[in-house]
């Protein structure tokens, strides 16, 4: 209990200062009185006694401070004073204060600015209760098993009834289920056409431990086929779409479908989520039961969501599945399972390169903390004075460095304060740059859980962890120096020992090296990743963007035949075309950047039995005849596709570079015959095509073969998805906008455009990442190489007054001015030389973290070294030039006069 | 009045530990403290104003001892010190722990080369 006390005490004392002071004041004088009558009472004089008396005291005010350090509550005062005086001596030098705080919070402000990227993109678990023990399974499928005839690793469904197996046989994992999203609209009210839906399984529910707001979530029995269609509203939806009605349980809720055949389903609300529930993400508004078979009685699949047992590895409950799995999958031997949590799956994409810019943002903050220890050392040559005093007085020297520390806290906590507004600020505009449109016929390129980031209390706890190291940094150099001043000399106003200037003299400069090398790997990395996604920004992709309008159009196909929506297509780019402003319009089954792959039952030199089991590989395009005009794609032989190509002309076809040199050996193809599927009529090949990016700017082309969709007899719906209409401008595509909708309805006034953007924007989305990484990174390199240069410029500004009597002495005797300027470059120009060197060194032994963000261009690229290197060291005499040229201009007699 | 040896230095607890003793016998201001110290110290322990107001303040934070104002044989105000039941209790513990190290040290000390 003794603590208690303490801490009692010395709040007492704190509060009641005065009255505690006078006490011992009276006790000591009590002490003393006491002291003399005792002497006198042992024989001695009155006066002698009262000498005696006083001198065995000792000093009043050594005693008083003595008894005040006995109480805890003096070091708080201490701070206090010292924080006041340290604030006192800033506002006196107001250039020092400004420089000095801007640059730490340039330095703090970017560490948190990225750490609150870091955070809540990589660190946060995901917004349901034990994400982290949720697992999805992923089978890497090699190219015999593969959907796609190629290998891939995918989250493919597992059928309803091999789910049930799983989950009864599988112990590793306290409960199964699915989880997938889709879309659905809410008909007739604006901006509800397309909403994010997650049909579960009901025990997807309990392994979140998820409890409604209102009514009920999923059981069992929803999931039978049979039973009525139900739907969990969430907080938002049930808000933004119903008005928060309180009766909405048990109405009737109608939902169109967004892709594939237009639906309108009914279901019944049967609850309503919290405000706080998400799951997956914040996007899903509703969700519908997993139902395990369609009313027609087909089985439906879904991926395998499971919730790990409390104590069970992943690596164990794979071990367990695995062999389930082969058992219940015979026909695909050869694929592997992997389970994933889904954070990590969501985030591993952009994790390297977040974590590169979280080293970066370091770097910049070490070369600020860097530059304030300088300018710290610098203004310490004109406190000599008063430390001496101080000493003399008698502070100990524990009492100076504690001085001098609450000085640096101070300075970092005004960089902090500045670094933070400066990072709010930054992590708004970041959060604006990184959200990308999210389409789900397009590969997500873009950044996940842009939502979660944000300033909150866990980064403003790491940023005043970052102040405290910081400001522990940069202060403990002149801290420790200024502790050790011989108080005699300082007294007498020797400015000091000329050993002393030196070797302080000597740390600045490697600091200055120091700075240097961490800004040039800076500027490496800033302008490797600028060149890469210039090279990635200007790669040809096989067609021209700009001015090209994309769009697709929805229609109820369920009431229309194949041959019905053909004329449709055929109709509506004629009548896109008579738009004034269009050049030329043209519809398929995919743009570039679509993320479909199909080979359109695939590709064959024969038709007869003798033929290879597996098709030659290239995708289908199936395209209407202006395709290749509208988006500028080139013929390189032959020709592309005419009006005659129609329905009852020869059936042509057109294949692209790559596919000629994959299966054609470079040989020129045309009027070579070919089959498609099991079809034995034979196409004619009529053309070569330039090849076309498909699925970003930096994967090569695949092998493509074109059809005209008049020619195209598949049997199978023509367009399973929407087909895609692109339209080329004259002008700027966004004006078409306008009439393209008119078009649309005249074609079919039941007919609705959807997904409507120019080529330009999906091209954009595309390299959103490597543009952001490009632009944040340039950005540190660039404060880097400010602040650097900064220093650079501070320390030959000082090394020219330090030695102003040399180069006094040096021009009276007989030294020219350019010999003077050429003394301080060559000072200027060794520092950075190593610096540079040492920056080189380290960009070189960093590089392989920056391998996997370059397009086109090398880690160690030699030409940018030298680029950057040279750069640098030109900067670096600009900036000392004017403290040289100020020695040079040092007027030799002001210069042996000044002490 | 100068002692025939130099004033040895005591650890802060162990002066507190002997403040303590002191008090044991009855209250005291804190001259009188210092006086009867170095009385039976034998000059071993001279009076030094600035360890012992210190240690009179850290005893009275601690809890082990109350001080008010009393009137002095001369008539003059001073601040008696006195010690609480925790002040008692502590001493002895001290004061036990003290005996056990200083006999565990002596013997030690006195042991000769054979038993080392």
């Amino acid at each position: 209990m003794s603590w208690i006390h303490k801490i009692l005490n010395g709040i007492r004392a704190l509060v009641d200062r005065r009255r505690a002071e006078r006490e011992l004041d009276e006790e000591l004088r009590g002490f003393v009185d006491a002291s003399v009558e005792h002497k006198v009472a042992g024989g001695m004089g009155r006066e002698d006694a009262i000498r005696a008396a006083r001198l065995e005291l000792g000093s009043p005010t050594a005693v008083k401070d003595a008894v005040r350090d006995a109480g805890w509550e003096s070091w708080l005062d201490d701070t206090a004073r010292d924080i006041a005086y340290a604030s006192r001596s800033f506002r006196r030098s107001p250039a020092f204060t400004i420089v000095a705080v801007l640059t730490l919070g340039i330095g703090i402000g970017a560490n948190t600015a990225i750490f609150s990227v870091v955070h809540g993109i990589l660190l946060k678990p995901l917004p349901y209760k034990d994400s982290d023990r949720i697992v999805r399974l992923y089978m890497n499928m090699p190219a015999s098993e593969s959907p796609s005839k190629r290998p891939l690793r995918a989250a493919r469904g597992l059928t309803a009834q091999q789910i049930d197996e799983v989950r009864q046989r599988v112990r590793a994992f306290s409960h199964v289920g699915t989880a997938s999203a889709s879309l659905r609209g809410l008909p007739s009210i604006e901006d509800a056409a397309r909403l994010q839906v997650a049909s579960v399984s009901a025990s997807v529910f309990e392994m979140i431990d998820a409890k409604p707001l209102l009514g009920r979530v999923f059981t069992m029995q929803d999931e039978v086929p049979s039973s009525p269609p139900v739907i969990v509203l969430s907080h938002t939806a049930w808000q933004r779409y119903f008005g928060g009605d309180p009766a909405i349980v048990g109405t009737d809720l109608a939902m169109d479908s967004v892709l594939g055949p237009r639906t309108e389903y009914h279901y019944t609300v049967i609850g309503v989520m919290p405000a706080d529930f998400t799951y997956p993400d914040r996007q899903t508004m509703f969700w519908m039961p997993f139902r395990t078979a369609t009313p027609t009685g087909a089985p439906q699949a879904g991926p395998l969501v499971a919730r790990l047992a409390d104590g069970v590895s992943v690596e164990a409950a794979l071990a367990e599945l695995t062999p389930l799995l082969r058992a219940l999958r015979p026909e695909a031997p050869a694929t592997t399972y992997e389970l994933a949590f889904d954070q990590r799956e969501l985030v591993a994409p952009i994790r390297p390169a977040l974590l590169l810019l979280m080293g970066a943002v370091g770097f910049v903050l070490l070369i600020a903390c860097v530059n304030v220890a300088n300018l710290l050392l610098a203004r310490s040559a004109s406190r000599q004075r008063e430390m001496a005093v101080r000493i003399a007085i008698g502070a100990g020297r524990s009492r100076l460095v504690r001085q001098m520390l609450a000085e640096s806290l101070l300075l970092a906590a005004l960089g902090g304060i500045v670094g933070t507004l400066l990072a709010i600020a930054g992590v708004e505009g970041l959060k604006t740059l990184a959200t990308t449109v999210t389409r789900i016929d397009i590969s997500f390129t873009g950044f996940p859980r842009v939502d979660s980031v944000g300033v909150d209390a866990t980064v403003l706890a790491f940023t005043l962890m970052t102040c405290v190291i910081a400001g522990l940094f940069f202060g403990l150099a002149p801290a420790m120096l200024h502790s050790g001043t011989d108080p005699v000399r300082g007294l007498k106003g020797e400015v000091d020992s000329q050993a002393l200037v030196f070797a302080r003299f000597g740390v600045r400069q490697w600091l200055v090296v120091a700075e240097v090398s961490l800004a040039v790997v800076l500027l490496v990395g800033g302008v490797l990743l600028a060149r890469s996604f210039f090279m990635l920004a200007t790669v040809h992709p096989g067609y021209t963007a700009e001015g090209v309008l994309t769009f697709q159009v929805t229609l109820p196909n369920a009431r229309y035949t194949n041959q019905q929506l053909k004329l449709f297509a055929e109709d509506l780019s004629t009548r896109l075309r008579a738009v004034p402003g269009v050049q030329s319009a043209a519809y398929a089954n995919q743009l570039p950047m679509v993320n479909l792959t199909d080979t359109g039952g695939g590709l064959y030199l024969s038709a007869d039995a003798s033929r290879p089991p597996t098709p030659l590989g290239p995708e289908i395009r199936l395209v209407s005849r202006d395709y290749l005009q509208v988006f500028g794609t080139r013929v390189v032989a032959g020709r592309g596709f005419q009006e005659r190509d129609g329905a009852s002309a020869p059936r042509v076809m057109l294949v692209n570079q790559a596919t000629v040199n994959a299966f054609f050996g470079g040989d020129s193809p045309i009027g070579r015959q070919v089959f498609v599927g099991r079809d034995v009529v034979p196409w004619e090949i009529v053309g070569v095509v330039e090849d076309v990016r498909q699925y970003g700017l930096d994967r090569a082309a695949s092998s493509q073969y074109f059809v005209d969709l008049r020619q195209w007899a598949g049997a199978s719906v023509v367009f399973p998805v929407s087909p895609y209409f692109a339209v080329r401008a004259a002008a700027d595509p966004e004006s078409l906008m306008g009439s393209m909708r008119q078009a649309v309805k005249a074609a079919n006034s039941e007919a609705v455009p959807f997904n409507i953007a120019p080529m330009t924007a999906l091209v954009d989305n595309s390299i959103a990442r490597p543009r952001l990484y490009a632009a944040l990174l340039s950005v540190f390199a660039a404060s880097g190489v400010m602040l650097a240069l900064i220093g650079i410029y501070g320390v030959m500004a000082y090394t020219v007054t330090q030695r102003t009597r040399e180069i006094g002495i040096r021009m009276s005797l007989g030294a020219a001015r350019n010999s003077v300027l050429g003394l301080v470059l060559r000072q200027s120009l060794t520092l950075t030389v190593i610096g540079v060197i040492c920056g080189l060194l380290g960009a070189g032994l960093t590089g392989r973290y920056l391998e996997s963000l370059l397009f086109g261009v090398q880690a160690l690229d030699a030409s940018t070294f030298i680029a950057v290197a040279a750069a640098f060291i030109a900067v670096a005499l600009l900036a000392s030039y004017v403290p040289a040229r100020r020695a040079a201009n040092v007027d030799p007699l002001v210069a042996l006069r000044c002490e | 009045m100068t002692s025939p040896q130099r004033p040895s230095d005591l650890i802060q607890g162990t002066l507190e530990m002997l403040i303590l003793r002191v008090l044991a016998l009855e209250p005291m201001h804190g001259y009188g403290i210092g006086v009867r110290l170095e009385q039976i110290s034998r000059g071993t322990f001279r009076i030094n104003a600035g360890s012992l107001f210190p240690a009179f303040r850290r005893l009275e934070r601690d809890g082990l001892v109350a001080a008010d104002w009393q009137l002095t044989e001369n008539g003059r105000r001073a601040k008696y010190y006195r010690l609480t039941p925790q002040g008692r209790a502590k001493l002895r513990r001290t004061t036990e722990d003290w005996e056990r190290q200083t006999t565990a040290i002596a013997r030690i000390l006195k042991s000769s080369l054979g038993e080392l």
